[in-house]
């Protein structure tokens, strides 16, 4: 393998229960040129404990994440995905995008699709992984649903413990609360549907260093995800 | 090489590409679609966080009309304002949101009462051709439409899921004012199967994904699928479930 290839981490969560397929490429040409170089995926549970190591035939497009996940997790649980891939920067000179289809067989519910996280490598300027802060944001619909929204967080670090400051808006006031996390650990952080009477209106994020980060939201008669969506980044 | 060519050729075309943040929307009885506005990318930033902010909507339908054109104003950076598009029947398509200054992600949520899901918009461009330009592409454009191709002025690669329960269709955006024939290609499994789409100026097109590829007894299969148009388009996935027409949806954008 060549030195002179790019290195992209990108990170997601999964559960045993689920229709969970990962794109390992999002673009591709007529001649199938666009192929990563090698790609490693790493599942952790939420101390940080290595459940299982795989490495993929780089030819491969799409990844059954949950057929993955059935097989490590069976009783339950939730795992941190990492997915350490090498690429040629000429045939993706932006970074190999990884999108994911997301769906609960008999849940009724749609299916999702959603952008996975890079948190390390790509392009720096635009995935904001050298920059010493990070920050990002989520806006909610004001009204009650039957749904309750977490955060799920996970740490990509692999020595250091991680400080993210979550912040909850409602119309006039807003609630902070400090999260720990250790290498490869990982939370999920139920947010207040209301505070002093007011509904949730927006969540941030802040900390020293990008971490894996979605604002889930599920339905609460069954806990399904209904909502699977990255945060948005305004400073880099 | 390609993008020297493209830029000469939307020279001699005369196309003009103006800035426009966009959002697909899409309603039926029973699924509620919201927008929602806000300005918080401004909140930090000097001189350009104070309002009031001037925010104007404009909706198109599937055929590309304008549908309604809808207006709000944010007092402050950290408004939010929610806007309810009128859902008495089924229909799509895009809208296109001008606001001074107003860049950042804004949100399109679909709901079926009970839970919502959401994306984002894009700020992005349309292109603007001359009307001589536009009789060209139709002279060009007809003949190569009757054996069922186009110019792939145009080419976007996409993965569509088709399983026994659920399916990601595509929300087709004709981003111009010229007539775009999109082709879609399946590229596996075995041979390949396309259909053509005719979209309106500024209109939109929903593709039931399983027209190129049928669902499976058990499972999701997965639908490489080639995207050519003669004029820029975009696309968002629509994740559906197959037992039901009054089933909520989900929308999400690609790159």
């Amino acid at each position: 393998m060549s030195s002179s290839l790019s290195a992209l981490l990108s990170a997601t969560f999964a559960e045993p229960g689920y229709e969970h397929l990962v794109e390992l490429i999002h673009q591709r040409d007529a001649a199938a040129r666009r192929r990563l170089e090698a790609l490693d995926v790493e599942l952790y549970d939420a101390r940080g404990g290595l459940l299982a190591t795989r490495a993929v035939d780089p030819r491969q497009e799409v990844l059954d994440l949950g057929a993955l996940v059935a097989e490590v997790l069976p009783s339950g649980g939730r795992a941190l995905v990492l997915f350490d891939a090498r690429y040629d920067e000429r045939v993706f000179p932006y970074r190999p995008h990884h999108y994911a289809y997301l769906h609960r067989p008999a849940s009724g519910d749609p299916p999702l699709y959603y952008a996975v996280n890079a948190t390390l490598g790509g392009v720096p300027d635009r995935i904001g992984a050298p920059r010493l802060n990070n920050f990002e944001t989520y806006l909610f619909r004001a009204r009650r649903f039957a749904e309750r929204y977490s955060l799920l967080l996970g740490s990509v670090a692999r020595f250091a413990e991680v400080e993210a400051r979550v912040s909850c808006y409602y119309a006039a006031t807003s609630t902070t609360a400090t999260v720990t996390l250790g290498p490869k650990r990982h939370a999920e952080i139920e947010l207040a549907l209301e505070h002093a009477g007011e509904p949730l209106t927006r969540v941030e994020v802040k900390a020293l260093f990008r971490l894996a980060t979605y604002v889930v939201g599920r339905r609460a008669s069954s806990g399904s995800l209904v909502l699977f969506d990255h945060l948005f980044t305004y400073f880099k | 090489m390609t993008r020297l060519l493209r830029r000469v050729a939307r020279a001699l075309l005369g196309v003009e590409r103006p800035a426009v943040y966009y959002l697909p929307w899409l309603v039926r009885p029973g699924l509620e679609c919201v927008l929602i506005l806000s300005n918080l990318e401004a909140r930090f930033k000097t001189g350009y966080n104070a309002g009031p902010f001037d925010i104007r909507v404009t909706q198109y339908d599937a055929d590309g009309r304008l549908r309604a054109e809808h207006r709000t104003q944010l007092e402050r950076s950290t408004d939010v304002v929610e806007m309810r598009l009128p859902s008495s029947e089924t229909a799509w398509g895009f809208v296109t949101v001008d606001g001074e200054r107003v860049r950042s992600d804004l949100y399109v949520t679909l709901s079926d009462g009970d839970a919502y899901a959401a994306t984002h918009g894009r700020q992005e461009f349309v292109e603007r051709y001359p009307i001589w330009s536009r009789a060209a592409m139709t002279v060009v454009g007809a003949p190569l439409a009757w054996v069922g191709r186009t110019v792939p002025a145009f080419v976007r690669h996409q993965y569509a899921y088709v399983g026994a329960e659920s399916r990601s269709d595509l929300l087709l955006l004709n981003l111009s004012n010229v007539t775009n024939r999109v082709r879609v290609v399946r590229l596996a499994p075995a041979r390949r199967a396309s259909v053509l789409v005719r979209i309106p100026p500024m209109g939109s097109h929903l593709l039931d994904v399983s027209r190129l590829a049928r669902p499976p007894a058990r499972g999701t299969r997965v639908v490489p699928l080639r995207l050519e148009g003669n004029a820029w388009f975009n696309l968002y996935v629509v994740g559906a479930v197959r037992a039901a027409e009054s089933a909520p949806l989900s929308l999400m954008h690609v790159k």
